[in-house]
C-alpha cells in the first residue's frame, strides 16, 4: 500500500520551506524539519519532507539508490521527473554518501546562469556542533563549527576544488534524523 | 479571510517555483534569479514582485508589516496589508518589533531588525547596470565576468561633474565581494543597514521577473573611491514631531503658503518615540 504524503500540503510545505530558507541563510547550523512525511526506505521522513516541499513536475530528480517503491511514491505525490544521469538533475538524493558520485558530476550552472545548478540532499549519520570543521561566509556571523558524520574522505577536497569556480557550484542540504543543515556554495571551510 | 483562493493567493506550483528560486538566491548572494512572475490583482509597479515573495513565505502564524517609503499608512502599504489579511488571514501590524515578515517599498526601518525577521523589498529595476547598458545579454555577461567598470565610470563622472557622487538612492552595492546589486530605490542613508544585517533580506521585481537575496551577516559594500568615500545624507534639521536627529527625514509641505516641516519617514519609529516622550 502506498504511504501518505503531507497531512496538510499547503501549511506543511510552507513550514518546511521557512526552515529550509533559514537553514540556507544560516549555513552549518542544524535545524529541525518541522513536518516530516512518511517515506519508503532508504528515504528518511525529514528528507521526504524536503523533497515534497521543493519538487514537482518542473524539476528533475536523481536518486542514488532508486527502487520501485521510492520511484512510484515520488511520482505519485510530487509528479517529479526522475533522471538517470547526475548531470541532468535539479535535485539529487544521496542516501549512501560513502559511495556518492564526485561533486563534479552534478550541474554547476553556467557563468551567465549560476542558478542552473544542482541542489544535493545528502542523508548523513549525524551532526556535532562542538567538533569538526569551521565555516565562514555569507549567513555566518563570525564562525560556525560543525562535524558531519558519514561523508567520504574525498568529499571536502572535491568541495574545495569546486569553490574555486564560484559563483558556480552545487548547494548541499544534509539530513540526519529529523534535522537538516545547509551548506550553500559560498560557505568557506576555514583552514586550521 | 476569503476562502475562494488558495492560502496567500498563489497556487502551490507557483509557490514551489518561487521557493526554489529563493533558495538559489540565498545560495548565490546578489545574483538575480529569473522566475516566472505571475499576473497579480494589481499592476506592475505596485509591488507585485514583493507580493509574490511574501506570498511564498507567509504562513498562518506570521505577523506582516508593510511600509511604503517608511510609512504604514500610505495607499500602497495599506492595500498590500489588506490584501494579505484577506487572502491569507494573517495578523498584520504597524510595529516593526512585532512583525515576522516586513514588506517594504524604498526604505529599511530605523528600528534594528532581528534574526527571526525577514525583510522583503519591492524592486522596480533589479539590474544596477541597466541605465548604463540596455541589453540583458550584455549585462549578464558583465555579471559573469564581474566587470563593473561601467558603474565606476558613472560614479566618477558624477564626481567630475558635481564634485561629489550625486547618486542618492538605489546606490549600487557589491554583495559578498562578487555581485554588483541594486539595493532597490532605498535612500543611500539605508545602505549601511544592508551590511551584516541580522535579518534575511529578499528582493522581488515582478515586471522584470527577477528575485535576489542578501543573506544575514553578509558583507555589503557601497561602491566608492578612496578619495571619495561613501557618505550618507545628513540634515540640518531634526524631526519636528519626535526630535530625532539620526533618522531619515521627509520634507513635507503643510499649507498653501509653502510652509514646510521635516518629519521622520519611518512612521512607526516616530510614533514610538513620541509615545515614549509622552509617557
Amino acid at each position: 500500500m502506498m504511504l501518505a504524503a503531507f497531512a496538510h500540503p499547503v501549511f506543511d510545505s510552507q513550514r518546511n520551506f521557512r526552515e529550509l530558507l533559514q537553514a540556507m541563510a544560516r549555513p552549518a547550523v542544524p535545524r529541525l524539519v518541522p513536518t516530516p512525511a512518511a517515506a519508503p526506505a532508504p528515504i528518511l521522513p525529514a528528507t521526504m519532507a524536503v523533497l515534497l516541499t521543493l519538487c514537482d513536475a518542473d524539476t528533475a530528480l536523481w536518486l542514488q539508490q532508486p527502487n520501485e517503491e521510492v520511484a512510484s511514491h515520488l511520482r505519485f505525490h510530487a509528479g517529479v521527473r526522475l533522471v538517470q544521469e547526475p548531470a541532468d538533475a535539479d535535485f539529487a538524493l544521496i542516501t549512501e554518501p560513502s559511495s556518492m558520485p564526485p561533486l563534479a558530476r552534478f550541474a554547476h550552472g553556467e557563468l551567465r546562469y549560476p542558478d542552473r545548478s544542482a541542489s544535493l540532499i545528502v542523508q548523513v549519520e549525524g551532526f556535532d556542533g562542538n567538533a569538526g570543521r569551521r565555516f565562514a561566509g555569507p549567513g555566518i556571523n563570525d564562525v560556525e563549527q560543525l562535524a558531519i558524520a558519514g561523508l567520504p574522505a574525498e568529499f571536502w577536497q572535491q568541495r574545495a576544488a569546486m569553490s574555486a569556480q564560484l559563483p558556480l557550484g552545487v548547494d548541499l542540504i544534509f539530513i540526519s534524523g529529523e534535522r537538516m543543515v545547509a551548506l550553500p556554495r559560498t560557505t568557506r571551510v576555514l583552514e586550521d | 479571510m476569503t476562502s475562494n483562493y488558495n492560502f496567500a493567493f498563489l497556487d502551490e506550483n507557483t509557490k514551489r517555483m518561487l521557493r526554489r528560486a529563493l533558495l538559489k538566491a540565498v545560495a548565490i548572494p546578489g545574483y538575480q534569479v529569473p522566475f516566472g512572475s505571475r499576473e497579480m490583482p494589481l499592476p506592475y509597479g505596485w509591488g507585485t514582485g514583493g507580493i509574490q515573495l511574501t506570498a511564498a513565505l507567509l504562513g498562518p502564524d506570521d505577523v506582516l508589516k508593510v511600509i511604503d517609503q517608511g510609512a504604514d499608512d500610505t495607499t500602497n502599504a495599506v492595500n498590500i496589508r489588506r490584501f494579505f489579511a484577506r487572502v491569507a488571514g494573517v495578523a498584520t501590524t504597524e510595529r516593526t518589533i512585532e512583525a515576522s515578515v516586513i514588506q517594504t517599498r524604498h526604505r529599511i526601518p530605523e528600528t534594528p531588525l532581528r534574526e527571526d525577521q525577514i525583510l522583503v523589498f519591492q524592486v522596480p529595476e533589479p539590474e544596477p547596470l541597466r541605465t548604463l547598458e540596455p541589453r540583458e545579454a550584455e549585462t549578464r555577461t558583465l555579471h559573469a565576468l564581474a566587470d563593473y567598470g561601467l558603474m565606476h565610470v558613472k560614479l566618477y563622472e558624477d564626481i567630475a561633474q558635481y564634485g561629489h557622487i550625486a547618486t542618492s538612492y538605489d546606490y549600487p552595492v557589491l554583495v559578498d565581494g562578487r555581485f554588483l546589486t541594486s539595493p532597490s530605490p532605498i535612500p543611500k542613508f539605508d545602505n549601511p543597514k544592508l551590511d551584516h544585517s541580522p535579518a534575511l533580506m529578499l528582493f522581488g521585481a515582478g515586471r522584470e521577473k527577477r528575485l535576489y537575496a542578501i543573506p544575514p551577516y553578509t558583507r555589503v559594500e557601497s561602491l566608492a573611491f578612496e578619495d571619495h568615500p561613501f557618505e550618507i545624507q545628513r540634515w540640518e534639521h531634526q524631526c519636528e514631531l519626535c526630535g530625532a536627529d539620526e533618522s531619515y527625514l521627509d520634507e513635507v509641505v503643510v499649507d498653501d503658503l509653502g510652509s514646510r516641516m521635516f518629519v521622520c519617514s519611518d512612521t512607526d519609529y516616530c510614533g514610538q518615540r513620541r509615545a515614549e516622550q509622552a509617557a
